[in-house]
């Protein structure tokens, strides 16, 4: 993992440059500017858009104000999915900045779910680290771990603290190769033409005759269809 | 993986042990119109068990007042019946007859843990869904202490991974407490159960999905 610190900065630090604007639906005593901001790739909406709620409840009066979400060309965002996902799935073939609509009233209670504080985004983002030690080591790794190091990798998450987060990531990520590895490697294939948010399934990162295997190989048996016949990758 | 003579018995199921399981609780569920069906996903061979319920509720339970007169097990049905039938109260029975509550139920397969889980949504009859508070607040007295327990609070707001729509969902992590000493219970007896069965009738009662006790005794685990 060393040697791989410089591409997991680079993960880390990714950003998205975004632009938010209130939706015109919403009652204004006066107009709001929009606002900018660059969304960290690896967090999650409503963990960093508390400027955003700030900014435009400035211009609007208290009864007219419910739980704030947030949508892309009709499409109301995920907030449970890091914001890099909902990026790269709804938006990544237009130009920069993001252009994101703010709304506080009539939440798509069919689509989204609540987030009333970040305690609800915590244990979110726990439940999935939990779901992903358990594919890649039976859950022992994270069961393992003390509730203060469980609270280290989320303060690490929700301050942006690369080293802090790492200090803690680095013990899930260990791959023992003496031990056959990850038991199941954790990924999920989102996609938006379809009721189903996401492929999830089991995949063993070595095959039955000892060869390591690739993405190439995960989505040739899970997901043919995202690599058309000639073997270059389908744009979707 | 249901065999009474393995030892230690396992907790946990795998896909094709779910199906069946399924399959026979199906089976049935038919029998005595109990109202569960399979979803099948288009053009997978993966699926969920779903049913639909109709729950009386008194109308406090939806709006916030105290709950000072639940106490029994039934608190639903005797509460209404005694003040229907309390001339004296008058005006205050009227006010306390129930709404309708409409809980949908899916029993879905999780790969991660090797285990069934349990997916539900509540709503009034007119659509509006009900929020984490008001589902737990239609949780049994009995039952809340435990599920408070955490460190992950057992009951939450979920994305469904099959039909990607908000619905709560009980935590997967319980699932070995309450089952270990069921299935262990049983390997002494030397029966082999209907891991379905068996988890349903547990986790069921919970949140008012009721598991009729004709599903332990006709129902067999696959072979």
């Amino acid at each position: 993992m060393a040697d791989d610190k410089d591409v997991l900065r680079d993960v880390w630090f990714g950003r998205i440059p975004a632009c938010f604007t209130l939706s015109p639906e919403e009652t204004t005593e006066r107009e709001a500017e929009p606002y900018y901001l660059l969304l960290p790739r690896v967090s999650y909406l409503t963990l960093v858009t508390d400027k955003v709620k700030k900014h435009f409840l400035r211009v609007m009066k208290a009864e007219d104000v419910e739980e704030m979400w947030l949508e892309y060309e009709g499409t109301p965002l995920k907030w449970h999915y890091p914001i890099g996902v909902l990026f790269d799935l709804h938006a990544s073939n237009t130009a920069l900045p993001w252009n994101v609509t703010v709304h506080f009233k009539n939440f798509p209670e069919d689509d989204l779910l609540h987030c009333a504080s970040n305690s609800v985004i915590e244990a979110h983002f726990m439940s999935c680290i939990k779901e992903a030690d358990a594919l890649k080591h039976k859950g022992q790794v994270i069961n393992d771990m003390q509730k203060k190091d469980h609270k280290q990798l989320w303060m690490g998450l929700q301050n942006d603290k690369f080293d802090q987060f790492w200090a803690m990531n680095r013990k899930l990520m260990e791959y023992p190769t003496e031990e056959g590895g990850f038991r199941y490697i954790p990924f999920r294939i989102y996609q938006t033409m379809s009721d189903r948010p996401f492929i999830q399934k089991l995949f063993r990162p070595v095959s039955p005759e000892g060869h390591t295997l690739t993405l190439g190989d995960l989505l040739k048996e899970l997901f043919p269809a995202a690599i058309c016949a000639e073997g270059g990758w389908h744009q979707r | 993986m249901m065999a009474a003579e393995r030892n230690p018995v396992s907790c946990y199921l795998d896909e094709r042990t779910f199906r069946l399981c399924c399959q026979l609780f199906l089976q049935h569920s038919e029998t005595i119109k109990d109202g569960w069906s399979w979803e099948q996903i288009k053009g997978t061979d993966e699926g969920f068990m779903k049913k639909t319920l109709l729950i009386p509720v008194k109308s406090s339970v939806l709006h916030e007042q105290p709950e000072s007169s639940v106490q029994d097990e039934d608190m639903v049905t005797d509460n209404i019946q005694a003040n229907v039938e309390d001339e004296t109260a008058g005006v205050q029975a009227v006010c306390e007859i129930h709404a309708v509550l409409r809980y949908e139920y899916h029993v879905l397969y999780s790969f991660s843990y090797q285990i069934p889980v349990l997916y539900f949504r509540a709503s009034a009859l007119d659509g509006q869904p009900l929020s984490l508070e008001e589902v737990w607040r239609n949780v049994h007295l009995n039952y809340r202490q435990r599920l408070q327990q955490g460190p992950w609070d057992t009951l939450t707001q979920q994305e469904h991974p099959l039909l990607g729509q908000p619905f709560f969902m009980l935590h997967p992590c319980r699932t070995e407490e309450f089952m270990k000493p069921a299935l262990d219970l049983a390997q002494a007896e030397n029966k082999r159960v209907n891991y379905i069965v068996t988890w349903l009738s547990v986790v069921g009662p919970v949140i008012r999905l009721d598991v009729p006790l004709s599903y332990s005794t006709e129902v067999s685990a696959p072979d």
